[in-house]
């Protein structure tokens, strides 16, 4: 490689992180900057106390650790549940059965407030369960609870941190397990000195994640928190930023206690990553070693998988559907009390609903591809994050994740309509696009920086060893291993825009709306049923499409080896 | 910053321009789902040719209208709105509290030129902070009632609705008489109130009952409490446990929700206290910062004349215009009322929510 070429090299990295600089100041860093600056100007002059006497004089630290405690839990919630299934489907044939994964995404892809309400409806008094089983009363009363609440949020949550950790441990792959085994190591051992070092990173940042969606959650604290009277973090923000009187210099200020919260947990897992960050992904090939699982253990994880289905999956939407089926709330469950009115309504040409769908897909659709191009340049920028400028750079494109939705489009409003800006992009279409891609950015990069930083760099020497220019080296070596990350990016990023509702309540165009808003307002409209039909509706195509997409490229996968 | 003023506007103009050509489209399709609330009218729904008389000759362009309350209503109005005047309006429906955070979030460059709330007292604040354009000249503000109303013009109640005890008929076979009567031990751990914080109509109760009975009030609020009242969220998360049967009663329930839902056949009623109840009205005003006023204008004309009221009634919600009587639910004079000081609610509201909140918690 001439001295010329490596120079335009290191030029054209230059300015891809600068210009990631610059795309993330604009689109999350100012837009921050500009809530901050609210919380330190109320009544219009500067106050630099002005959070830190919010925060004082309302006696929230109950509030913060009831939200810290909430996250610990589900933390461990998730990974109780994340984990067994996780090395069932990296290492043994389970993991043939690819649909697992996208109907594990079911949970991931509906509102939280909608799951919570299928919980709800189900163990309530006079709900669903004492309809069958009048004797279940007990049981109801010890759901609702803290641990009730932990155990909805982490049904919720748990798709989340399996994917990482089933794709971290597949590129563990099977040659590192074989050689302690070579070398006399029980099975325990291995898990212990093998298998959990190389898995630390990968589950750190799961983790992370996690802990953060947690205590930036909306849904699941208002819908189930509130009658069980139990107060987070965003509970309060939303009251200060969605009742009156509004204050958003109060809101805000709590928002940066979250942030800070968030922002110590970031750390601590960015120490651990830099730390137990290997790189797997080398020159060799890899053979992944697959348990048969026979007899007793077979049966046991089927009855796991199975167990973990129905109540992710099976009683939450036990209740949605027979809920959206309902004549009358009041009726009860009954054959005659059923009926498809509900659907007919939904679903007739030219309704507002069927536009609301067509919004939802089209949005998440657009919102989805750029996000997936973004972060999948962001994650490449960031790189092994060694200089100060690619830290910034990670630390920026996470922001998102961190900050309540709720927080993050006040300060895309208050930045894209402000009188000074020479066009308002406000209330349009483009609007929407932007505050999705932002919201949902941290995913693509994530999933991207995990992939990436497990390839070891020596591929790209040999391939520059033997004459690859750059841009060969990026198709034949970098995309194709990045891949299956940008991939993972894209299909999160979809599922969840599908159904993003705190950011679309706020910066839709009147008179538009999506699946989302429309169910909200149905339910605020007490036509339950209604918006239950519309979560089915538009879970139940996004789950197709999904499919599709697993189905398309499994063949392409057939055909290209 | 006067300098880019223009090409923002021109920036403005096109973006409308284009999204109310996009609108358009959605229009049409608003009027079918009106039909949902089971009130459109045939003047609502043939919005497609407004008949020339009828059409003021100054007016054109747009009307934005954020709009809390029932959608079936706001999109009959719009609807009948646009039949009458060729105008396009755009429409965000939400509560009072989104609304008002979405206005907030606009302060810079706002956007709405007409806000119809839930909740007087909000109403009264933006008055107050200078953000209504008054209006005296509107057409039939003499048949409002007075009370609801801002003398000068700011805002205009269109309708109202009345708050009462609201029961499940299939675990309610006598229902309780008075507001006091909730703290029995009967209704131990059966009745919801909305959170004052999230509902306009709850808090004007609260500091209804509060403004008639001073400091003593708070006794019936820690009897609910302590007989198990739970705070509910918003109006309708309030009322949903009670149509399922997890709860029996709504206290403080807002009576159109329920009228409507009894319609359904739901097996829901409603009585009015004896020593009476708080009516909370639903005020609409034009923003000062509008710049459609003309259009804002014609807005609240139509929304007092007689057309627009009985969609109102229709609705099941108390006429703003006194002069109007709807025949699906209790009028107006037949409710007892108490003699409640709007003054102090607007006053107190903030401080009685937070104390309402904390006894609650």
């Amino acid at each position: 490689m001439s001295p010329v070429s490596m120079d335009s090299n290191r030029i054209l990295r230059r300015a891809g992180l600068l210009l990631s600089f610059f795309l993330l100041a604009v689109s999350i860093g100012i837009p921050l900057l500009l809530i901050f600056w609210q919380s330190v100007t109320p009544d219009q002059r500067l106050d630099w106390m002005a959070p830190l006497r919010t925060i004082t004089g309302q006696s929230l630290s109950g509030v913060l650790l009831n939200s810290v405690w909430l996250g610990l839990c589900v933390v461990a919630g998730t990974t109780l549940l994340a984990m067994p299934l996780a090395w069932m489907m990296a290492k043994t044939r389970m993991g043939l059965h690819r649909w697992i994964d996208v109907i594990l995404l079911i949970p991931f892809m509906t509102p939280p407030y909608i799951g919570s309400m299928g919980w709800i409806l189900f163990m309530q008094k006079g709900g669903y369960l004492q309809q069958w089983l009048p004797g279940a009363g007990a049981l109801s009363d010890s759901f609702f609870s803290f641990w009730g609440m932990v155990f909805i949020m982490s049904m919720h949550l748990f798709p989340f941190l399996y994917l990482l950790l089933r794709d971290a441990l597949i590129r563990i792959g099977g040659n590192l397990e074989e050689a302690g085994a070579v070398h006399g190591a029980q099975a325990g051992y291995r898990f212990r000195r093998i298998i959990m070092p190389l898995l630390l990173s990968a589950y750190g940042m799961g983790v992370m994640l996690v802990f953060v969606k947690t205590i930036a959650e909306f849904g699941t604290p208002a819908t189930f928190g509130r009658k069980i009277g139990y107060y987070v973090m965003t509970s309060e923000i939303h009251k200060y930023i969605s009742s009156w009187p509004i204050d958003f210099g109060k809101a805000t200020s709590l928002a940066s206690v979250l942030l800070s919260v968030c922002l110590v947990i970031w750390y601590m897992q960015s120490a651990v990553s830099r730390r137990f960050t290997y790189r797997l992904v080398g020159g060799k090939g890899q053979r992944s070693k697959t348990y048969s699982l026979r007899g007793g253990a077979g049966w046991l994880a089927g009855l796991y998988l199975a167990a973990l289905l129905l109540l992710s999956i099976g009683i939450p939407y036990f209740s949605i559907i027979a809920a959206s089926l309902m004549k009358l709330r009041g009726g009860g469950l009954s054959l005659d009390n059923l009926t498809l009115d509900h659907y007919r309504e939904l679903l007739s040409w030219g309704s507002v609903s069927l536009k609301a769908i067509g919004n939802s897909l089209g949005l998440s659709l657009a919102a989805a591809s750029v996000a997936v191009v973004l972060g999948a340049g962001l994650a490449l920028a960031i790189g092994r994050s060694s200089s100060r400028l690619q830290r910034i750079i990670d630390l920026l494109s996470l922001l998102p994740n961190t900050v309540p939705g709720i927080v993050m489009v006040v300060g895309l409003i208050l930045l894209w309509n402000a009188p000074w800006m020479p066009f308002t992009l406000y209330n349009t279409y483009g609007m929407v696009v932007l505050t999705y891609v932002v919201l949902f950015l941290p995913y693509t990069v994530q999933y991207v920086k995990s992939s990436f930083s497990q390839i070891n760099g020596l591929l790209f020497q040999a391939a520059q060893v033997s004459g690859a220019g750059p841009f060969y080296i990026l198709r034949r070596i970098l995309l194709p291993l990045i891949m299956p990350g940008m991939l993972a990016g894209w299909m999160m990023t979809f599922t969840i825009s599908v159904r993003e509702l705190v950011g679309s309540l706020l910066i839709l165009p009147p008179s538009m709306q999506t699946s989302a808003t429309y169910i909200f307002a149905q339910f605020e409209q007490g036509q339950v049923s209604l918006g239950m039909a519309m979560a089915v509706v538009s879970v139940g195509l996004t789950v197709l499409l999904l499919l599709g997409i697993e189905l398309l490229n499994s063949r392409r996968k057939w055909t290209g080896s | 910053m006067k300098w880019n003023k223009p090409r923002k506007q021109g920036a403005l103009l096109l973006v409308s321009a284009v999204m109310s050509m996009s609108l358009a489209g959605c229009g049409t399709g608003n009027s079918t789902s009106a039909g949902g609330a089971g009130t459109s009218t045939p003047e609502a729904t043939d919005a497609a040719a407004p008949s020339p008389e009828a059409t003021p000759a100054a007016l054109s362009g747009k009307l934005v209208l954020y709009s809390a309350g029932p959608q079936g209503l706001a999109d009959d109005i719009v609807n009948g709105f646009k039949a009458k005047t060729g105008l396009t309006v755009e429409m965000f429906q939400g509560t009072t509290g989104k609304i008002l955070a979405r206005m907030e979030a606009e302060k810079a460059n706002p956007v709405a030129d007409v806000v119809i709330l839930a909740s007087l007292p909000s109403a009264q604040a933006l008055k107050a902070d200078g953000l209504t354009l008054p209006y005296p000249e509107a057409a039939n503000k003499g048949k409002l009632n007075q009370d609801w109303s801002d003398a000068e013009g700011n805002y205009f109640s269109s309708s109202a609705s009345a708050l009462g005890i609201v029961y499940n008929t299939k675990l309610v076979t006598n229902p309780p008489k008075t507001w006091a009567e909730l703290a029995d031990a009967e209704w131990k751990d059966a009745v919801n109130i909305p959170d004052p914080t999230l509902s306009g109509s709850a808090l004007d109760f609260i500091t209804g009952y509060l403004s008639v009975n001073g400091e003593q009030g708070w006794e019936l609020f820690k009897n609910y409490k302590a007989n198990g009242v739970a705070m509910a969220g918003a109006n309708q998360e309030a009322l949903d446990p009670v149509i399922t049967g997890a709860k029996s009663i709504v206290a403080a329930g807002v009576d159109y929700m329920a009228y409507k839902a009894k319609a359904k056949g739901e097996p829901l009623d409603i009585i009015y206290p004896e020593e009476g109840t708080v009516v909370s009205p639903r005020p609409a005003a034009i923003l000062k910062s509008s710049t459609n006023v003309d259009n804002a204008k014609a807005f609240i004309d139509y929304l007092l004349s007689d057309e627009a009221q009985q969609l109102v009634a229709d609705a099941y919600l108390i006429p703003g215009r006194e002069d109007i009587e709807a025949s699906n639910r209790t009028n107006l004079k037949d409710i007892p009322q108490l003699k409640v000081d709007w003054a102090w609610m607007s006053e107190h509201g903030n401080e009685t929510a937070s104390k309402f909140a904390e006894v609650y918690k």
